[in-house]
C-alpha cells in the first residue's frame, strides 16, 4: 500500500504472519522506546558563516529561491519562522516570562485535588482521540516535574528534585495527587505500546510522540499499583480532615486510576481481560457525580511546557475537551474494549472472526484507536487463535470443500516416491496443492484483517488495495485449480469436485470486499447526488455476479448430496447437508443486496430526469472520465468488473441527455404499469423477501453468531431501507398521477437526501432520499 | 509566459485578473500570505508560499481591485506525481469575505484548471474540509469528484475529501514508470496527509 506507507507502523506485520500460519513463535511486544543519547565525547567546534551568508545573500534578488532537490514541500511546510509569535514557540511577548510561575508544592485543597484530576482525565480523552501530548497531558506542570529532568527510580520522580527543607515537603494531598499522576503516566505507556505494535496510522489515529519523556518504561506496573495504595491509605486515614464527601470522591478516583491501570496492562493473562472493563464502566457514574465537588486550578496547566518539549513546532492551543464529554469517551472505549474481550471466546472459525472484526469496525461511534489495538492485539495473540486448521483452509472448506475428496485427510497420508522423477500419487498431489495454496493465502487473508482494524476511511481505501492481492490470488488459484481438475481426473472423482473451486472461494470474497468499498463510499459521502444511481447499479452488478458465483456452488452440493446419498455416505451427505444454511443465507443476503441497489438505482434515474437532484453542469468535466475516475480502484480487476463507459451509460441514462429526456419518458412516467415503474416496485419486493430470509435463517447460518445482537440490527435496519424507499417511491407516484407531471416543477415535491453519520439513515450505506410535500 | 486573459467577469469590471511572478513578489507576497493565513489556524512559513510561487507562478492567479488591492488568490503546482501521472494541485485559495459569493474564486479556479491543461496535466487535485460547503460546492460544480476522505486531515481534528479532476483519458491506468528515475530524488515515503496544515506535502519522485 504505497500510499500509507510513512504514517504507517508496520512493526507487528511479521509478528502476524507467523500467527496466521499457525506458527510457534509468539508476539513480542514493541515496548522499548529508544532513547536519544548525546553524541558522547565530542566537542564541538563552532565556526562562524555570518558574514559569509550575508555576503551570499545580497547577491539574490528577492523572490529567488535556492534549493536543491531535497528540498521538499514537506520541508517547507516543517518550517518555522523564527521571532513569529505564531511560529516560534520560544519567542516572548513583552513582558512574558519564559516558564510558569506556578508552583507544584503549594499545598492543595481536596477540591483543588478533585479539580486537578478530572482535569487531567479530560486531557487523557483529549490524547486518545487523536491529539498530541503536548496539547493534552503534557500541559500539566505536575506531569511535568514527574518525568523531566527524567529520573529512572520512581522515589526520585517527585514534583521537585534533589533535597528540599521539610516545611516544603509534599503534604497528604500532594502525595495522592503524584500517584494519581505516576498511574496515569505508566497508563500511558501501556496506551503507546500497544498501539505502536499494531498497524495504524501516526498523527491520523493516535499521537505517540512522547518528546523525549520516558514514561516510566522499566517500571514494572505493580510498584503504580502500591502506590496508588498507599495513596488510599492516606484518604482513608481518620487524621486527615476532609469532608467525607471529598474523601470519598478522591478515594474514587484513585480506585478508578487502579482499575484502568490494570486494564490496560500489557501481560494481563486472557482469562482475565473480560473481568477488568465492566468494573471501569460500573464505577463511572461515581466519577460523573462527584465531578462538580471539585475545583478548577487553572495555572496547573500552561501551553508554555510545550516550549520545553519541542522547539520546532509552532505553539498549539491546549484541547479542550468538557469533562461531560470525556466520560463519554472514557465510557465509549471502555464498552468497545468489553466487547473487544468477547473475541476470545468466539466459536472457532475465521467466518466469525470475520463477522466479529466487521461488525467492530461498524460500532457507532467508531472505536478509538485504543480500541481497535486492543482488539487487533487479541486477534494475533497466539493463544487466542489455536486452530488445529490453518484459518484460510477452515475459510475455503466451508465454502467450497464440504466433504470433498480433495480435504480427505488420506491425501496427507501418501509420501512421495522415492525416485523423484516418478509422478507423485494424484492424492498426494492434491494434499500438496492443498497446502500451497493454503500458503500462498496468509498473506492477503491477513491484509484483508488488518483492513478491517483500521478507521472508517483508511477501511474503504485499504479494501481497494487489499482487492487487488486477492485478484492476483484469483489468478493463482485458477492455476491451482487447473492441476486440482487433473488430479481429480486421474482419479476419476471429477465429478465430486466443483469446477474451479478454489478460485470461486476468492472471487466470492474478493467480490464482497467490491461491494463493502461501494458501501462505504455511500456511507462516506464519496459519491454525489447524481451519482446515486450509477453506483447503485454498478454495486447492483457486482452482488449479482456473486449471487451467479453462489448459484453455481448451490448446484454442486445439490448434485454432490445425490452422490453421497446414491452411494450411502450418509455421514458425508451430512456434511454437505450442513453446509446448506451458511450458502442459502450468503445467497439471500447477495439477493438483497443485488436488488436493493437495483431498486435504488431506477428510482434515482427517475429523480434526475424529473430534475429532482442537484446536476451541476461541470464545464470541465467529461462524463467518460468522470466514469474512469469511479471506476480506477476497479480498472485492473481479472475478469472485468467495471462495464464499458457505452453500457454504463446507456443503463444510467434511457431515455438520454437528463436535460432533454427522449419523449418515451414522460410516457412511462404517466404509465403506472411501465417498467420504469413496475421494475422498481419488483426489485424492491425481491429485496425485502431476500432480507426477511436473512433475518429467518438467522445469525448462525451466516457466521455472525458472536455478533448476533449487532447482525440482526444490520439486517433490520436492510429491511427498514426497503420500507423507507417504498414509501419515498409512492410519494413520487403520488405526485406524478395526481399532476398528470406536464413538468416536473409543478410536481408539489422535493427530495431530501439524509446526511450521514446524524442518524438520519437507517444503514449508512443505503442513502434512501425522502420525499417531501412543498408547503 | 504572458497568460493574463481575462475571464468573463461583466458584473465585475474592476476587477482585474493577473498571472503572478517573482518579480512581484514584493509588492503581493505580504498580502497573499496575510489573506491565505486568514483561515489557518497556524500560518505557513514563508518558504511554502516560495515554494510554491517560484516554482509555479505561471499556476498563481490573483484577483485584483482597481487599487491594485489583492481580492483573491489560488496557488497551484504541477509536477510528475509517484502514480505516475502529471498532477497538478491546488494548494490554496481565498478570497476576501466581503467579496465571496460572486464567482471571484470560481474564476481563479479556472484559470488554474485551463493553465494546467494547457501544460498537459493528467489530472487536479486537491483537499478541503468535509464542511467547508463553499469550497465543496464551487469545485464539484467545475466538475471534481470526492474521491477519498481523510480522518483528522487536520490539525483541528477534522476530516478532508480529497477532490479529482480527470483532464485526459486513461489517467487512472496510469502507472509509476519503474524505469523512470530521471527526475532527481526518489522519496520512498509519500504521504497521504501533510502536517495537518492543509497541504498535501506527498512527494513526487
Ligand atoms: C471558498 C472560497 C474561496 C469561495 O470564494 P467565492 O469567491 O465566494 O466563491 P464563488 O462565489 O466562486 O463560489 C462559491 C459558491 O459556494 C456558495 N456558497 C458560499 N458560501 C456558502 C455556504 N456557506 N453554504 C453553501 N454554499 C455557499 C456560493 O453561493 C457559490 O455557489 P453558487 O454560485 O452556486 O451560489 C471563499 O469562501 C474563501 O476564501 N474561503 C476561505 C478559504 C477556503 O476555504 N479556501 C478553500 C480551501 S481549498
Amino acid at each position: 500500500m504505497a500510499d500509507a506507507s510513512l504514517r504507517h507502523s508496520t512493526a507487528s506485520a511479521q509478528d502476524q504472519n507467523t500467527i496466521l500460519t499457525n506458527n510457534e513463535s509468539g508476539c513480542s511486544k514493541a515496548q522499548e522506546q529508544p532513547l536519544r543519547h548525546p553524541l558522547g565525547g565530542i566537542t564541538p567546534k563552532i565556526h562562524d558563516v555570518t558574514e559569509k551568508f550575508t555576503k551570499a545573500c545580497n547577491a539574490l534578488e528577492v523572490g529567488q529561491l535556492v534549493k536543491d532537490d531535497y528540498f521538499t514541500l514537506f520541508e517547507s511546510i516543517g518550517a518555522i519562522e523564527i521571532m513569529d509569535p505564531k511560529m516560534d514557540s520560544g519567542f516572548l511577548q513583552p513582558g512574558e516570562t519564559l516558564e510558569d510561575d506556578y508552583d507544584c508544592l503549594t499545598p492543595l485543597l481536596p477540591e483543588e485535588l478533585i479539580g486537578i484530576m478530572d482535569q487531567l482525565l479530560c486531557y487523557e480523552m483529549a490524547w486518545h482521540t487523536g491529539y498530541p501530548l503536548s496539547q493534552t497531558l503534557f500541559t500539566s506542570l505536575y506531569i511535568d516535574k514527574l518525568l523531566w529532568p527524567e529520573t529512572r527510580i520512581l522515589e526520585r520522580a517527585q514534583f521537585y528534585r534533589g533535597d528540599i527543607p521539610d516545611d516544603k515537603r509534599p503534604g497528604p494531598l500532594l502525595q495522592v495527587l503524584r500517584a494519581y499522576c505516576l498511574a496515569l503516566i505508566k497508563g500511558c505507556d501501556f496506551v503507546i505500546a500497544k498501539i505502536a505494535a499494531r498497524d495504524y496510522f501516526e498523527e491520523e489515529d493516535f499521537c505517540t510522540q512522547t518528546y523525549n519523556r520516558v514514561l516510566f518504561v522499566s517500571i514494572p506496573m505493580d510498584v503504580f499499583l502500591r502506590e496508588l495504595d498507599s495513596a488510599m491509605e492516606v484518604v482513608e486515614d481518620e487524621s486527615l480532615e476532609i469532608n467525607t464527601a471529598l474523601r470519598s470522591a478522591i478515594h474514587s478516583r484513585l480506585e478508578f486510576r487502579k482499575d484502568f491501570l490494570r486494564a490496560q496492562d500489557l501481560d494481563l493473562p486472557l482469562d482475565l481481560i473480560s473481568y477488568s472493563w465492566p468494573t471501569i464502566l460500573e464505577n463511572l457514574g461515581t466519577l460523573k457525580n462527584t465531578h462538580q465537588l471539585g475545583q478548577v486550578v487553572p495555572g496547573a496547566f500552561s501551553t508554555k511546557m510545550q516550549r520545553r518539549l519541542a522547539s520546532t513546532v509552532p505553539p498549539r492551543p491546549i484541547v479542550e475537551l468538557e469533562f461531560k464529554d470525556a466520560l463519554e469517551k472514557l465510557q465509549q472505549l471502555c464498552t468497545d474494549c468489553k466487547e473487544a474481550t468477547r473475541f476470545i471466546s468466539l466459536p472457532q472459525d475465521p467466518l466469525e472472526y470475520q463477522s466479529f472484526l466487521w461488525f467492530f469496525a461498524s460500532r457507532s461511534p467508531a472505536p478509538l484507536a485504543y480500541s481497535r489495538s486492543y482488539l487487533a492485539t487479541l486477534l494475533f495473540h497466539p493463544d487466542v487463535l489455536q486452530t488445529s486448521v490453518s484459518l484460510p483452509l477452515s475459510d475455503v472448506k466451508t465454502l467450497v470443500f464440504p466433504a470433498s475428496p480433495v480435504l480427505d485427510p488420506v491425501n496427507w497420508t501418501f509420501s512421495p516416491p522415492r525416485n523423484p522423477m516418478l509422478p507423485k500419487p494424484p492424492r498426494l498431489q492434491l494434499a500438496m496443492l492443498v497446502d500451497e495454496f493454503v500458503d500462498r493465502c496468509g498473506q492477503p487473508y491477513l491484509d484483508l484483517w488488518v483492513a478491517l482494524g483500521q478507521n472508517r476511511c483508511r477501511l474503504r481505501r485499504m479494501l481497494t488495495h487489499v482487492i487487488t492481492g486477492w485478484d492476483m490470488l484469483q489468478a493463482d488459484a485458477s492455476s491451482v485449480d487447473a492441476d486440482i481438475s487433473q488430479a481429480a481426473e486421474e482419479l476419476g472423482i471429477t465429478d465430486q469436485v466443483l469446477e474451479f473451486s478454489l478460485s470461486t472461494w476468492v472471487y466470492h470474497k474478493k467480490l464482497w470486499m467490491i461491494e463493502k468499498i461501494i458501501l462505504l463510499g455511500f456511507e462516506q459521502d464519496i459519491y454525489l447526488p447524481d451519482e446515486f444511481s450509477g453506483m447503485y447499479l454498478f454495486l447492483s452488478l457486482i452482488a449479482t455476479r456473486r449471487k451467479e458465483l453462489l448459484k453455481r456452488v448451490e448446484a454442486h452440493y445439490l448434485r454432490r448430496g445425490e452422490q453421497l446419498l446414491k452411494s450411502r455416505n450418509l455421514r458425508d451427505a451430512q456434511e454437505v447437508d450442513d453446509a446448506g444454511p451458511y450458502l442459502d443465507s450468503l445467497l439471500a443476503e447477495a439477493e438483497g443486496v443485488a436488488s436493493l441497489s437495483l431498486a435504488l438505482a431506477r428510482f434515482y434515474i427517475i429523480l434526475l430526469y424529473l430534475h429532482m437532484l442537484p446536476l451541476p453542469k461541470r464545464p470541465f468535466a467529461k462524463e467518460e472520465l468522470r466514469y474512469e475516475l469511479r471506476m480506477k480502484p476497479f480498472l485492473s480487476l481479472q475478469p472485468p468488473e467495471a462495464p464499458p463507459f457505452e453500457d454504463f451509460k446507456a443503463h444510467t441514462q434511457p431515455y438520454g441527455d437528463f436535460a432533454a429526456p427522449d419523449p418515451a419518458f414522460q410516457l412511462d412516467l404517466n404509465d403506472m404499469a411501465s417498467d420504469l415503474w413496475t421494475e422498481v416496485d419488483r426489485h424492491l419486493k425481491a429485496a425485502k423477501e431476500a432480507f426477511a430470509d436473512v433475518k429467518k435463517m438467522g445469525p448462525k447460518a451466516v457466521k455472525a453468531e458472536g455478533v448476533a445482537t449487532a447482525w440482526n440490527k444490520d439486517v433490520q435496519s436492510a429491511l427498514a431501507s426497503c420500507i423507507a424507499l417504498g414509501v419515498a417511491v409512492a410519494g413520487v407516484k403520488g405526485a406524478v398521477s395526481k399532476t398528470n407531471a406536464a413538468s416536473s416543477e409543478s410536481l408539489g415535491i422535493k427530495v431530501v437526501i439524509p446526511e450521514s453519520g446524524a442518524g438520519k439513515r437507517y444503514a449508512e450505506g443505503w442513502i434512501v432520499a425522502k420525499i417531501l410535500k412543498m408547503e | 509566459m504572458e497568460d493574463q486573459k481575462a475571464p468573463e467577469t461583466k458584473e465585475e469590471p474592476d476587477l482585474q485578473y493577473v498571472q503572478y511572478e517573482p518579480a512581484k513578489e514584493e509588492q503581493f507576497l505580504p498580502a497573499i500570505r496575510q489573506l491565505i493565513s486568514k483561515d489557518l489556524s497556524e500560518p505557513y512559513s514563508i518558504y511554502v508560499y516560495r515554494y510554491f510561487l517560484y516554482q509555479w507562478g505561471y499556476l498563481c492567479y490573483m484577483t485584483l481591485d482597481a487599487n491594485n488591492s489583492l481580492i483573491g488568490v489560488i496557488v497551484c503546482k504541477l509536477e510528475p506525481h509517484r502514480s505516475g501521472t502529471f498532477r497538478g494541485y491546488i494548494a490554496m485559495l481565498a478570497v476576501q469575505e466581503t467579496y465571496r459569493g460572486r464567482g471571484i474564486a470560481t474564476n481563479l479556479v479556472r484559470l488554474a484548471i485551463e493553465a494546467m491543461a494547457s501544460r498537459s496535466a493528467d489530472e487536479i487535485v486537491l483537499e478541503t474540509e468535509v464542511t467547508n460547503t463553499a469550497s465543496l460546492k464551487l469545485y464539484e460544480r467545475l466538475g471534481f469528484l470526492r474521491s477519498k476522505r481523510l480522518h483528522r486531515y487536520y490539525l483541528n481534528g477534522n476530516a478532508a475529501f480529497r477532490l479529482i479532476l480527470y483532464l485526459k483519458e486513461g489517467t487512472a491506468l496510469k502507472r509509476p514508470d519503474p524505469a523512470g528515475q530521471g527526475h532527481g530524488h526518489v522519496h520512498e515515503h509519500g504521504h497521504e496527509h501533510g502536517y495537518g496544515m492543509g497541504i498535501e506535502s506527498g512527494m513526487t519522485s
